[in-house]
């Protein structure tokens, strides 16, 4: 209880009892400061700060689970949201999903060890990251035809701890960084973007200004501006069936949209078919579905370093650890926390799952998320794969992502193609896209870049939920190829 | 909530110096959300939450920080600690600021006060409510009541307030997933406050819709269809002009998918006017920077771009009039002008194809040339000589927005829906809109 006591004070939390006889509760405080830096079109936008922090307060009944969030951490605020959740867990007790479960044997209790990422490199003060940025700014500026540039950097700090029945389970602090440089030309109806590593900010990492220069912010306006004109000049990708060549960041996109999303275990139990979809992925597929051909492995690891989404434990206490999703092409488990993992085993289907139960914040429950879900690397080094194609297209950063609500008919789009011909990379080509369908696009896989070749990204903006909830993502991912693969090119 | 935003605006006055001024909109929920699984619940809970978004404005820089406040009854103390606290890291902030030529709020002292009565929310009796109108059914759904408030205050005096307390409920009716069918009815219903009968209803309603679903299930090849879209998934296509298609910004730096439009390369149909209209009342009627928004903004007039939302900032940059928008210059309260094709003769006009009743996960394929890609979803039928023959398996459409709604374009119906937004990314959104069916002669297919 002194190591409760200490972090309870730290929070400013006074922790509440089970609000009713024989009922657990859990507390989640999370505290987020953020800082927003960016130069848009040469001018410097106002810094932008934020400082949110709350508590979500969680009852657990034999037969039904509550919550109640608020920003008020006094002893009485938090009694009240106790008293609050407590009401909604006796509601859902008489209508809930849970029969045959006692949920109040889910919440673990016990201190794991505290743990946060490393610190990373010091960050160099405002003035000299809004000059940084600045200069990448000017430099994008080399053609009349660049019609819109901006450089921006988000730096965000968030600490939490979860508490089990007044007693500390966890308490994590990480520091992200999400650098960003956008340009785009123009000329007539034609427009092209380029950016770092996609337009949704698909560079973004957990650590200092180490992942600044990792991202290739600095010196990369002057590049990327003179892409985008290459790109207004090219012809359009080609339609038809072609091999294809996904660069990590645009198989950060694959692997996230058609392979993490129909993996959450709470889509295949239903949960979100009136909102982000079911999955085309069914409880007797786990053992022996083969997802992929066989050069396909996937890992859900919650410890590369520097990958967006690390932590030690998730966001209802579970310890998390690297275990396989899919291996040597076979599906093996889902993306599963405790409380779905138990609804599954009550409908006589047991599975291995993952620390995974996730929330955006305080304000909202978890629930199963991907957090860092990676293609691990196989044996082909970059120039091999190329070398083996003799028609196909390389597409790198995404643009544009769409699926069907089971997650499988897709249509993705990227900023930059580039044609293969006889083992070569040739033409480069604007407005590169392809479409297929996730129960057989991975069965495809004919090769998987080498450990030389992987590169860790992810995305800020993964939604789900009801309500709605957009956590962070980690991807890493060597570049892959496919065989046989639709693709096209723009124009209306 | 009221009581809170006074406190805040007078926080402001308070701790705002001499040649300083300090503006906060005001974010604040009490929000109950239930999700159902099978008609049973799945996650319940409350949430309570209020985030001040500050902006510390001195001389011509500036700088804006995002607070959440210690509870929605939080007293003067501690707000004013919080606020306080905001405000030292706001004048840091400033101090490394460069001059902002952009910057542009309406130091006028503005009052308005637009508030809506209380509801109340009884969580037994809802649950109960849902879970005996859904019988066995498998009712998958959300709930999201409660009151929700935005306002702008000022320390040189401002005061703008909207409040809405709401309930709206959105669901579906799914059979029996076989063989990967999917097969489901989407319904939803909103009001000011529950309505049992009307909410039993219209769950009896959609759960007769979901008769038709039974039957065998239509594969589609790819192609061109004819299509009955109704006003759900003209709203969804719709929706994706609030990606910059209505963006001033957007349109001069490039990045607007209605480019073509706005320079007469294309045209959509003369059956086509959308407007951005407070009348239609699902937002406030004032935007970040304090300015009053303008009751009617004509966006496209008989299938021509007409105007676009521009925010001070916006025009600020390049020359143009500001007609007050958000800083995001997507449209908050949208009206899609009816046509005159009647409900009861829709599907015989359709003839054969498809009648869609929801679009899901739309993305621009090429934003330049204004190519969208996206899915059929939920209740999408075939229909063979104006007779419903089953659902199709989902389908994804990749065309382009000009022509699905200008040469395809051969009737709006005559009926508007009113859809208030159920988003709850972050907080429960204002806004909506409001569009009738669409009747086009060919959408495009592509897997």
């Amino acid at each position: 209880m002194a190591l409760a006591r200490e972090h309870s004070e730290q929070s400013g939390a006074a922790l509440p009892a089970p609000p009713s006889p024989g009922s657990r509760v859990t507390v989640r405080i999370v505290e987020d400061d953020a800082e927003r830096l960016m130069v848009r079109r040469s001018i410097v936008s106002p810094i932008e700060l934020s400082r949110d922090r709350g508590a979500m307060v969680t009852v657990w009944r034999r037969g039904g689970v509550g919550y109640c969030a608020s920003a008020d951490l006094s002893a009485d605020g938090l009694a009240r949201a106790a008293s609050i959740a407590d009401d909604w867990a006796a509601t859902v007790e008489r209508h809930g999903v849970f029969d045959g479960l006692d949920l109040r044997t889910l919440p673990e209790a016990g201190p794991l060890p505290t743990s946060g990422a490393a610190p990373g490199e010091p960050m160099p003060d405002r003035p000299a990251l809004i000059a940084l940025l600045r200069a990448e700014s000017a430099a994008m500026r080399i053609d009349p035809r660049i019609v819109s540039w901006s450089a921006q950097l988000r730096l965000v700090r968030r600490t939490q701890w979860l508490w089990v029945d007044g007693d500390l389970r966890s308490h994590e602090s990480v520091r992200i960084v999400e650098p960003n440089l956008e340009v785009t030309a123009a000329e007539g109806a034609v427009s092209q973007t380029r950016s770092l590593g996609g337009q949704y900010n698909g560079f973004c990492r957990q650590g200092g200004f180490e992942v600044i220069r990792a991202s290739g912010l600095e010196g990369g306006g002057e590049r990327i501006a003179r892409e985008a004109l290459v790109l207004l000049a090219a012809p359009e990708c080609p339609t038809g069936a072609r091999d294809l060549l996904l660069m990590p960041d645009q198989m950060m996109l694959q692997i996230h949209e058609s392979i993490g999303h129909p993996l959450e275990l709470d889509r295949i139990l239903g949960d979100e078919r009136n909102f982000a979809g079911g999955s085309f992925v069914s409880l007797d597929m786990f053992g022996r579905y083969a997802y992929g051909s066989p050069l396909l492995d996937v890992s859900f690891d919650p410890g590369v370093p520097g990958e967006l989404a690390g932590y030690a434990a998730d966001d209802e206490g579970e310890a998390a650890r690297k275990v396989w999703l899919i291996r040597g092409g076979i599906l093996q488990r889902p993306l599963g926390g405790k409380l779905s993992r138990a609804r599954s085993a009550a409908l006589g289907v047991p599975l291995e799952g993952t620390a995974n139960a996730r929330a955006v914040g305080w304000h909202r429950p978890a629930i199963d998320r991907m957090a860092n879900l990676n293609v691990e690397p196989g044996t082909t080094p970059f120039d091999g794969m190329v070398a083996s194609v003799e028609r196909g297209v390389l597409m790198r950063t995404n643009v544009s992502w769409s699926i069907d609500d089971a997650r499988n008919k897709f249509q993705f789009g990227c900023e930059w193609g580039q044609l293969i011909e006889d083992g070569r990379l040739t033409t480069v080509v604007r407005n590169p896209g392809y479409r297929g369908v996730s129960a057989t696009f991975w069965r495809s896989l004919a090769a998987v870049g080498d450990a030389a070749s992987v590169e860790v990204h992810g995305t800020p903006f993964c939604g789900k939920g009801e309500p709605g909830q957009v956590v962070r993502v980690g991807h890493a991912s060597p570049p892959c190829l496919f065989r046989g693969v639709d693709v096209f090119g723009g124009g209306s | 909530m009221r009581r809170l935003f006074d406190t805040l605006a007078e926080v402001l006055e308070a701790q705002a110096r001499p040649g300083e001024l300090l503006v906060a909109t005001l974010e604040a929920e009490a929000s109950e959300f239930v999700r159902f699984n099978h008609a049973r619940v799945r996650q319940a809970g409350r949430l309570e939450r209020a985030v001040a978004r500050l902006r510390l404005i001195d001389g011509d820089r500036q700088a804006g920080c995002a607070v959440t406040l210690p509870g929605l009854g939080t007293g003067r103390d501690g707000v004013a600690a919080r606020i306080a606290e905001a405000v030292v890291d706001l004048r840091a902030a400033v101090a490394a600021s460069e001059p902002d030529p952009l910057l542009d709020v309406n130091r006028s002292p503005v009052v308005s006060d637009d508030d809506a009565p209380d509801a109340v929310f009884d969580r037994a009796a809802f649950v109960d409510l849902v879970a005996q109108a859904a019988g066995d059914a498998d009712l998958v759904g959300f709930c999201a009541a409660g009151p929700v408030a935005r306002g702008f205050c000022s320390s040189a005096g401002s005061r703008q307030w909207y409040r809405r307390d709401s309930l709206a409920f959105d669901w579906s009716i799914h059979l029996p997933d076989d063989a990967g069918t999917r097969r489901a009815v989407k319904a939803g219903w909103s009001g000011p406050a529950l309505d049992a009968a009307a909410v039993a209803a219209a769950i009896g309603r959609s759960r007769a819709d979901a008769s038709v679903l039974a039957r065998p299930v239509r594969r589609l090849a790819p192609g061109d269809y004819r299509v009955l879209l109704a006003p759900r998934a003209l709203g969804d296509l719709l929706e994706m002009f609030g990606w910059g298609g209505f963006s001033a910004r957007a349109h001069r730096t490039g990045q607007s998918p209605l480019g073509r439009l706005a320079r007469g390369e294309v045209s959509m149909s003369p059956l086509l006017s959308v407007v951005e209209d407070l009348d239609a009342g699902f937002a406030p009627a004032f935007q970040s920077d304090g300015y009053p928004r303008p009751r009617r903004v004509p966006l496209i007039e008989r299938g021509r771009l007409v105007d676009t939302l521009a925010s001070p900032r916006t025009a600020r940059e390049f020359g143009l009039s500001s007609n007050a928008a958000s800083d995001h210059e997507s449209p908050e309260s949208l009206r899609v002008a009816p046509g005159t094709l009647r409900a009861d003769e829709a599907l015989a006009r359709l003839g054969t194809g498809v009648s869609v009743s929801n679009l899901w996960y739309l993305n621009w394929s090429d934003r330049a040339a204004g190519r969208v890609t996206g899915m059929t979803r939920f209740a999408s039928l075939w229909v063979e000589d104006g007779e419903p023959v089953g659902p199709i398996e989902a389908m994804r459409f990749d065309d382009a927005v000009h022509r699905v709604l200008g040469d395809a374009l051969e009737a709006l119906g005559d009926t508007p829906l009113r859809m208030p937004s159920t988003d709850t990314w972050d907080s429960r959104a204002t806004g909506g809109l409001e569009a009738p069916s669409a009747l086009v002669s060919a959408l495009r297919f592509a897997l």
